[in-house]
């Protein structure tokens, strides 16, 4: 999967149009061994712009910031990004007509190994779902599958998950980069902040950690589209996807196989309810 | 999913973290979060009615169960809480027409992850009580704080264990 040339040419014929203010995609790091993100604004940038299968990251996440609002905006999304981008729309945080969005039918990204990422893997949609322009050929939507290690985890004992959560909870230092890399987190005042003794809950206790990514996941929940930016920008390398995966695997199989970001004006599973939804754990 | 729960004599044992002992007095504090229009008036005819019921549990009241945001579970769990009752009305009888249908979902996904990251399921417990069931508050408060009487104390992620 190599779209460079195409990008490149979309972007400087964006720019020539004056259809954008800023372009937004993928360049090369220093190192030469990984991509970060790039917000062109002079057309002379244009060829730093580069799409590979290690462009990993979600894009939309730019969108919400102050330097993107009200501005045209070019922006690529693989099919991950453009569901998020999907909920991003549907409930009014970016505006249709100041997007140019182009489409990437995605292949799959590859991880830190080079090996397929996970995620890719268990993709259910790899094609864009928004899209004014489209790069690559569609390959439909895929079948749901459980994530692997919800159900490895899931077979396993309540003290052993329990230990094993322990853990992930010990690491986390709360540096809330989960919560700034993650596009559906756009509050300006976040509830996991408003507390009376911000100095303790802000501090990187287990108890902590547990309030604040427990908070955060059950927010996202219905919501999360498993881009996982929150996994690469988390410097403790914490398997965040596994409450992600969890709640979106309960609502999957409870609430009329509910994914979230697949169709416009859909606000996620918790904004919508049918008659016909589990009552039996309620006395 | 489910694991068996220890019981030894004269203490009790909690089920999440088996290192974690208390004497067999030992009392629960349940955190009941009530809607107003049902359940509360529901808890108010069951003490009008002379029934009793354990004091374990301490009532929060709230407009509607959908009031009640995932965060309320996990901030009374984290702090002195050993379980969660959250109670609101039958499906259908909502003041507001579809306020519990929408938090019946949300209870079932937090019940789950909560399940997920290691608290017996027991410790989080809902019910649909009407403002003309005293009775049955009293029998859900009752099942309740037995169930978590036997779960033992929780010790996980609490605020004041971690000095």
């Amino acid at each position: 999967m190599d779209y460079t040339k195409q990008i490149q040419e979309i972007a400087s014929k964006l720019f020539a149009e004056e259809k954008i203010d800023i372009f937004i995609g993928y360049r090369q790091n220093a190192f030469d061994d990984n991509q970060v993100p790039i917000l062109v604004t002079v057309p002379a940038d244009v060829p730093n712009l580069i799409f590979t299968d290690k462009s990993v990251l979600n894009l939309t996440n730019y969108l919400k910031f102050e330097h993107t609002r009200n501005k045209r905006v070019g922006i690529v999304v693989k099919g991950c990004d453009s569901r998020a981008l999907n909920m991003l729309l549907t409930e009014s945080q970016v505006k249709r007509e100041n997007l140019y969005v182009i489409g990437i039918n995605c292949t799959g990204v590859l991880n830190e190994k080079g090996e397929k990422a996970q995620n890719c893997l268990e993709c259910v949609m790899p094609d864009a779902v928004v899209y004014d322009e489209m790069i690559g050929t569609p390959s439909g939507k895929k079948e749901y599958s459980v994530n692997v290690d919800v159900k490895e985890l899931a077979a396993k004992g309540l003290v052993e998950r329990g230990e094993y959560f322990q853990e992930i909870f010990e690491n986390c230092i709360r540096c809330n980069a989960c919560r700034h890399s993650c596009p559906l987190c756009y509050c300006t005042k976040c509830c996991i902040d408003q507390e009376s003794a911000v100095l303790y809950n802000g501090s990187n206790t287990p108890s902590s950690a547990f309030h604040a990514l427990m908070t955060w996941s059950l927010h996202l929940a219905g919501r999360c589209v498993d881009c996982r930016n929150c996994e690469k920008a988390c410097p403790s390398h914490l398997p965040l996807h596994l409450l992600h995966k969890q709640n979106e695997m309960v609502i999957y199989e409870n609430f009329q196989q509910h994914l979230a970001g697949m169709e416009k004006d859909d606000r996620g599973a918790f904004y919508k309810y049918s008659m016909k939804d589990p009552d039996d754990f309620i006395m | 999913m489910e694991t068996e729960v220890k019981e030894t004599k004269g203490q009790v044992v909690s089920a999440e973290n088996p290192g974690i002992v208390a004497p067999a007095d030992w009392q629960p504090v349940i955190m009941g979060i009530l809607c107003n229009w049902c359940s509360y008036a529901g808890s108010d005819l069951t003490g009008t009615s002379r029934i009793q019921y354990p004091p374990n549990i301490r009532i929060i009241r709230v407009p509607c169960s959908s009031r009640v945001d995932p965060w309320f579970i996990i901030k009374s769990l984290q702090t002195s809480a050993d379980g969660v009752l959250i109670s609101g009305c039958h499906p259908g009888d909502c003041h507001y027409i579809s306020g519990n249908y929408y938090a019946r979902r949300r209870f079932l996904v937090t019940k789950k992850l909560l399940n997920f990251v290691g608290y017996h399921e027991n410790r989080i417990q809902f019910s649909w009580v009407s403002a003309a069931e005293g009775p049955k508050f009293a029998k859900v408060v009752a099942k309740v704080t037995e169930d978590i009487k036997k779960l033992g104390p929780l010790h996980k992620y609490k605020k004041e264990n971690l000095k």
